[in-house]
Order: C-alpha cells, then sequence, then structure tokens
C-alpha cells in the first residue's frame, strides 16, 4: 500500500536535511568554511585592481539586487501621489519667466517653495534685477547652490550657481555621485575645516515645512543615508508652469505645502538634470537617465515626512549570514564530495543556482517589507567559492594528515 | 456573541460597500470642465472629485486623472464621463512583490532573447536617424480607398505600429465631420474586421478612418466607400464581360479578382482569389496570389 502524501513529504524533508547536516558538525567543514573566507580576504588584499579588464566585475560595479524590487517587481507602483509636494515644471523658462512663475507660486500661498535652478553669472540685466527682487520678496523661498570642494582634504568649501545672491536661504544641490552611478544615498549635511555646517536643497526644505520631521532626519542622517525611492515622476503632482501661470491649478492643492520648481524632461533623449536611480526600468547593463534631479530630491523629501527610511544591516550581521550560509552550503557540498562524487557538480550547479534565487528574494523581501537592507552579496560570493574551496581544501586536509596526523574525512587522491 | 460577529461582519460589508472613490485631476490640455452638484467649473489641477462629479472633456482636449491617490487614467475622446462609471479603473495591482519575483525569474529563465536574425520584431525597431513626426502607426498604402459591399463581415482594417504599444485606437468619421468620430473603438490587435463597424455606415455614403496608438493621433485618414449592391452589380457585370469567350471557370475568377482588388473592392476579390484557388487547386499562381492576398491584408 502507498505511503499517504505528508509522510512522503517527510521523509524526503528527513532525507535532505540529512544530506545538508551529516558533516555540519565535522571538523573539515568548519575549516573549509574558514578556507573560504580566508581565500576572500587574501584574494582583496591584493593590491591591484584585477578587475579593471574584467566586463562581469566593471559591469556589476553599480549593481544592487534591491534594484530589481523597485524596477521589475513593482516596489512603490501602488505609492500613494504625495499630497504634501507640489512640482512645478518650469520648462525652459527664463529668469524673467522664473521670476513671474515664482511670484505666482508665492500667491497660493505655500509653506516652502524651493527652487532648484544655479545661476552662474550674469545674463540680461533687466531679467537678473527681476529675479533677484523676486528673491528677495519670497522669504519662504530656498534657493540652490553648488558646493565646490577644493584643498587636499576636499574640505575648503566654495559656493558657485548663486549669482542671484537675494534669496533668504540657499542650500546645496550636490549629489555626491557622479554622473554615470545610481544615486543610492545622500549626505545631507556637510562641514568644511572650519565646522562650518552646510546643508543639502531636501534638508533645508524639510527643516522648513516640518521641524520635528527634521530632527529625526537629522539624526538618522547625520552623515550618509539610503534614499528609499517610494514614488516615480507620476506619483507626484506636476504641474506645468504655464497652467501655474494661467490659474489652472486648485489653489487648496498648493496651499500650506511644498512647492517645488525644476526641470521635468518629458523627452527621453533630453537627460538634462536626470539620474540613475534603482527605479530605473532597465536595472543592469547601459540605461538612460530615468528621475529627474527634482523628483530624486522629492523622494528625499518624502522619505523624512513620511519617516520611511531604510535600515542598514551592520556589517557584522552581514558577515555573520554570510558564514552560516557558507558553512550550510559546505556541509551539503562535502556529503556529495564524499558519498555520491559522480552528482557532485550537477547537485552543487543546481544548489547555487537555487541559493542565489532564494537569497536574492530574502534580501528583496526584507528590504521591501521591513525596509532593512541586507548586503548578500557577500553570501553569493561565498556560495559560489565553496565549490572550487573544496577541492584546496581536500589537497591540504590530506597534506596536513601525511605531515602533522590531522584527522580528516577526505582520503588521499580521493578525487 | 455568533449574532454579533454577522452583525460585525455585516456592517463591514455595508461600509466597503458605501466607500466611494475619491478622484484628483492630475493634467489636463485643452478645454476640460468639471461638473459637481450640477455647478460647471473649468478644470483646475489638483482638484479633489467625488465620484459622483463628471468630467467634460471636447474635441482635442484631454485629462488625467488619479483615482484614490494611487491609479491613474486618461480621457482622451470628447465626452461627458460620469466618474462614477470608473470604478474599474480604480483598482491597482495588488501582487506582491514576492509574487512578482517568481514571476520574474520564471519569465527570465524561459524566455531565450534571440538573435537578430531569429527575432526580427524584437531587433529590427531601433533605427538610426531622427523623427520629424510622430506618427507610429502605417497603414499600407493599398486600404487608401476601400469599396466595401457590406458582403464580408471579416475582412480586416489593418496597420503596423512602430513601437512596442499594445492597445490601439480605432476612429471611423463620416466624410462631413473629421473632427467628431462616429465610432471609437480601443482595439488590442493591429487590425478591426469590417463587420466591427460596418453597422455605423450606410450603403451609398463615405466614410474616413484612421488608426492611432492608444493616447496619440493619427492625422492620416483612409476612405471607405461603402456602394450599394446596385452599384456593385454594376461594377461586377462590366467585369465579367470583359473576359474571352474560351475561359475557365477558375480563370474566369482569378481575373475577375484581379480586376475586382484593381477597383479596391478588396473583400470581394478576396472571395474570387479564394474561388480560383479553389476550382483549381492544382495550380500554383493561383494558391500563391490569395496566400499573398491574404498576408498583405492580415487575413488569417
Amino acid at each position: 500500500m502507498d505511503k499517504p502524501l505528508h509522510k512522503h513529504i517527510s521523509h524526503h524533508a528527513r532525507r535532505i536535511h540529512g544530506h545538508i547536516t551529516k558533516y555540519l558538525y565535522e571538523r573539515d567543514t568548519i575549516f573549509a568554511t574558514i578556507w573560504v573566507f580566508l581565500f576572500i580576504v587574501i584574494l582583496g588584499s591584493i593590491p591591484l585592481n584585477l578587475g579593471s579588464l574584467n566586463p562581469i566585475k566593471l559591469s556589476l560595479k553599480d549593481f544592487d539586487f534591491n534594484d530589481l524590487a523597485y524596477s521589475k517587481l513593482g516596489q512603490g507602483k501602488n505609492t500613494d501621489l504625495d499630497n504634501n509636494i507640489k512640482i512645478i515644471d518650469i520648462g525652459q523658462a527664463n529668469r524673467e519667466e522664473l521670476a513671474m512663475m515664482l511670484d505666482k507660486g508665492a500667491s497660493y500661498n505655500p509653506k516652502v517653495m524651493a527652487l532648484d535652478v544655479l545661476f552662474y553669472a550674469e545674463k540680461d540685466p533687466h531679467q537678473d534685477s527681476l529675479i533677484k527682487e523676486t528673491f528677495k520678496r519670497n522669504k519662504n523661498l530656498i534657493a540652490a547652490t553648488q558646493l565646490i570642494p577644493s584643498g587636499k582634504e576636499g574640505d575648503t568649501i566654495s559656493k558657485a550657481g548663486n549669482y542671484i545672491n537675494t534669496a533668504s536661504k540657499y542650500a546645496y544641490v550636490n549629489l555626491f555621485t557622479d554622473s554615470f552611478s545610481t544615486i543610492r544615498y545622500h549626505e545631507p549635511f556637510l562641514k568644511d575645516y572650519k565646522g562650518t555646517e552646510y546643508k543639502s536643497f531636501s534638508a533645508s526644505i524639510i527643516e522648513a515645512y516640518n521641524q520635528e520631521a527634521y530632527e529625526k532626519f537629522e539624526k538618522k542622517a547625520h552623515h550618509k543615508i539610503i534614499i528609499n525611492y517610494s514614488r516615480h515622476e507620476n506619483q507626484y503632482l506636476i504641474i506645468p508652469w504655464e497652467d501655474l501661470m494661467m490659474d489652472n491649478v486648485d489653489s487648496a492643492a498648493l496651499k500650506g505645502k511644498i512647492l517645488l520648481f525644476g526641470y521635468i524632461s518629458h523627452n527621453k533623449d533630453d537627460i538634462s538634470d536626470k539620474f540613475f536611480t534603482p527605479m530605473n526600468h532597465r536595472w543592469y547593463g547601459k540605461s538612460i537617465p530615468d528621475m529627474p534631479g527634482i523628483v530624486v530630491h522629492a523622494n528625499i523629501i518624502s522619505m523624512a515626512l513620511d519617516g520611511n527610511y531604510v535600515k542598514k544591516l551592520p556589517l557584522w550581521a552581514n558577515l555573520l549570514i554570510a558564514v552560516l550560509v557558507c558553512w550550510l552550503h559546505m556541509s551539503f557540498f562535502i556529503r556529495y564530495y564524499l558519498e555520491s562524487h559522480i552528482w557532485f557538480h550537477l547537485v552543487a550547479k543546481i544548489a547555487q543556482v537555487a541559493s542565489a534565487i532564494f537569497f536574492v528574494w530574502l534580501g528583496i523581501y526584507f528590504f521591501g517589507k521591513y525596509r532593512i537592507k541586507v548586503d548578500l552579496k557577500m553570501s553569493l560570493i561565498v556560495i559560489a567559492l565553496a565549490v572550487d574551496v573544496i577541492y584546496f581544501y581536500e589537497a591540504w586536509a590530506v597534506w596536513m594528515n601525511k605531515k602533522f596526523g590531522y584527522k580528516t574525512v577526505f582520503k588521499p587522491h580521493h578525487h | 456573541m455568533k449574532k454579533l460577529s454577522f452583525l460585525f461582519l455585516f456592517c463591514s460589508v455595508a461600509v466597503a460597500s458605501m466607500a466611494q472613490n475619491n478622484f484628483l485631476l492630475y493634467s489636463f490640455k485643452g478645454n476640460v470642465s468639471v461638473v459637481e452638484n450640477s455647478v460647471e467649473s473649468k478644470a483646475k489641477v489638483g482638484k479633489p472629485l467625488a465620484a459622483n462629479a463628471s468630467v467634460k472633456v471636447t474635441a482635442g482636449a484631454a485629462v488625467t486623472l488619479i483615482c484614490n491617490e494611487a491609479a491613474m487614467f486618461t480621457f482622451t475622446k470628447p465626452g461627458n464621463y460620469l466618474l462614477s462609471q470608473f470604478g474599474d479603473s480604480c483598482k491597482v495591482s495588488s501582487s506582491s512583490v514576492s509574487a512578482n519575483y517568481v514571476k520574474y525569474v520564471w519569465a527570465s529563465m524561459t524566455k531565450t532573447s534571440g538573435s537578430t536574425g531569429s527575432n526580427r520584431k524584437a531587433y529590427m525597431n531601433t533605427v538610426g536617424a531622427v523623427s520629424r513626426s510622430i506618427n507610429n502607426i502605417w497603414i499600407d498604402p493599398r486600404l487608401d480607398t476601400l469599396n466595401y459591399t457590406g458582403n464580408s463581415a471579416e475582412f480586416p482594417l489593418s496597420w503596423k505600429s512602430y513601437s512596442d504599444a499594445k492597445n490601439f485606437d480605432f476612429s471611423l468619421y463620416t466624410s462631413d465631420n473629421i473632427s467628431t468620430p462616429i465610432l471609437s473603438n480601443s482595439v488590442g490587435k493591429l487590425k478591426i474586421p469590417i463587420g466591427e463597424i460596418s453597422a455605423k455606415m450606410k450603403p451609398g455614403n463615405s466614410y474616413f478612418w484612421t488608426a492611432a496608438v492608444k493616447g496619440e493621433e493619427n492625422d492620416e485618414l483612409k476612405i471607405i466607400n461603402y456602394v450599394t449592391k446596385e452599384t456593385y452589380n454594376a461594377v461586377l457585370e462590366t467585369i465579367r464581360k470583359q473576359g474571352a469567350s474560351f475561359e475557365a471557370p477558375a480563370e474566369q475568377a482569378y481575373r475577375i479578382a484581379f480586376m475586382l482588388e484593381d477597383a479596391h473592392y478588396l473583400s470581394e476579390a478576396y472571395q474570387y482569389y479564394t474561388k480560383a484557388a479553389t476550382l483549381d487547386a492544382t495550380n500554383v499562381l493561383y494558391r500563391s496570389t490569395l496566400m499573398s492576398f491574404k498576408k498583405d491584408y492580415e487575413i488569417k
């Protein structure tokens, strides 16, 4: 008579459990695990960039599995429209038009206005004087500036882009990454050698809009913060400046809110003030920038106002996970290596692929559900290295056995 | 206790069913107005709208709304839209990230990208030139004028798309009014059977049709002449008389088909090409012409 299904399942579960745990507490499993990490340390200590011509390493330099959650798995797709932030698309407006739209925006009584535009030098005197007056008049306006670090340590800071210098508050719009990298982190505060602190554009807006959220933001983001992207461009109310000027906007939508003035490019070929973010539809390899700078700032502000921060697991925890993962895999691999060697490579490859899929999911799950960023790259590396290290370890253990009587489950010339 | 539980469940269901969707006017262009509590006002960006409001869209205008702060949809056709009828558009995909991950991994593992030669549709769409037009639709010039008799409902009006669009707008206009279509259909395929639009046409009249990628416009209009039976019979009789006296039935059918195609009676030509290929199944010319005709006009 056939066994019932649950007995079949429990039988196979016991079998797999036996395959994994049979060699778990063997000295060889533990030492082979240690050797995997020694290899990583040794390879990592070579003071040469061995990956300088390695296309895989180069293409994965800016790679994060969590990006998959944003770009392909619908993370943030259903996030509500942010009601605190409204964006005015300034299009190709000149300084005079900018002055007019700032004054028009101010007439809707927003709590904070912020202009994401840099003015490097003088232009038409008529237009310059108009915008200078507008800057002076609107005390709730935060204007953009660019910080230029210089000196050996880069801690001598000068400002640029603030030729129109009459605003009551300026904040830096630097994103501290090269324009080809994904914008994942933000440094909201920066100190120069004298200890003068500079605030970022988003930090200044948060401070002016919600003091409570700012205090929390200040604590969380004192050095560097992971940006939790929660919204695409269309999850903010974006108002073309022509609509603002023609009073085509509901006044209640802007009153008491944050009004961001910035450039939104509607042409995918126009990449001015556009950046790569984890929300890019193409999450690896070559792509085109996906998010306007003003929307990146808006996402940082949304994160602070929603208190929706990403927690990063400390290095020791990531290492501990990698050690556990390596240990379990090593035990499993050694069992097949010694007892069913003919199947070893096939099983090892299947286990590596299955583990990679599982651990990537685990990382994405923790990130999506609990906003905890677990760096599982190390775990994936040790799984890949484990198979090769077994061969090295076998030779080492047999040599140690001959030389010092080291007890090992490996026999000479096993392979 | 059991009664209390039922009461609680009943109340929850009642509250859920009474919950109304909230809309927000996200953007608009052209002449759009909003009617709330019988008061009509000009559309304004950022204006919240209740489910009992309606939106009036005039020709050439468009409006985008967000329902419950999450689901976005657009009206591009002129008309008066009562928002309570668009509850379906408020639904957002609720599949979890984990479920999407399983689907993504499975799709990635089972899908082959293929090479340029093997997958022309995927790789031949990248062009090395600038565009001076945003028309993503190409309609075969052979469909410029179509004389239709109402005989065949299956003959398709087809087009090709240069974009990856999945949905298209088919519009039918009368010859004296090309601003307001008498029929607007959303189509998931690159063709529409003529039978689906014939109810809107009357014999003896001419109509214009066009197809565009959903949300876009296409100014290129094609003509359909809905000819009367009498006109068609007269044309057919003229064609019949032009044949030689020793013409075999298959030959005659093939000739009539060719001449009908030349006279833009495409669905009728198809019937005669089929007849010729059936009457003389061994004739390679008849068979290959029929196959080419079916391919050219997307007849399946």
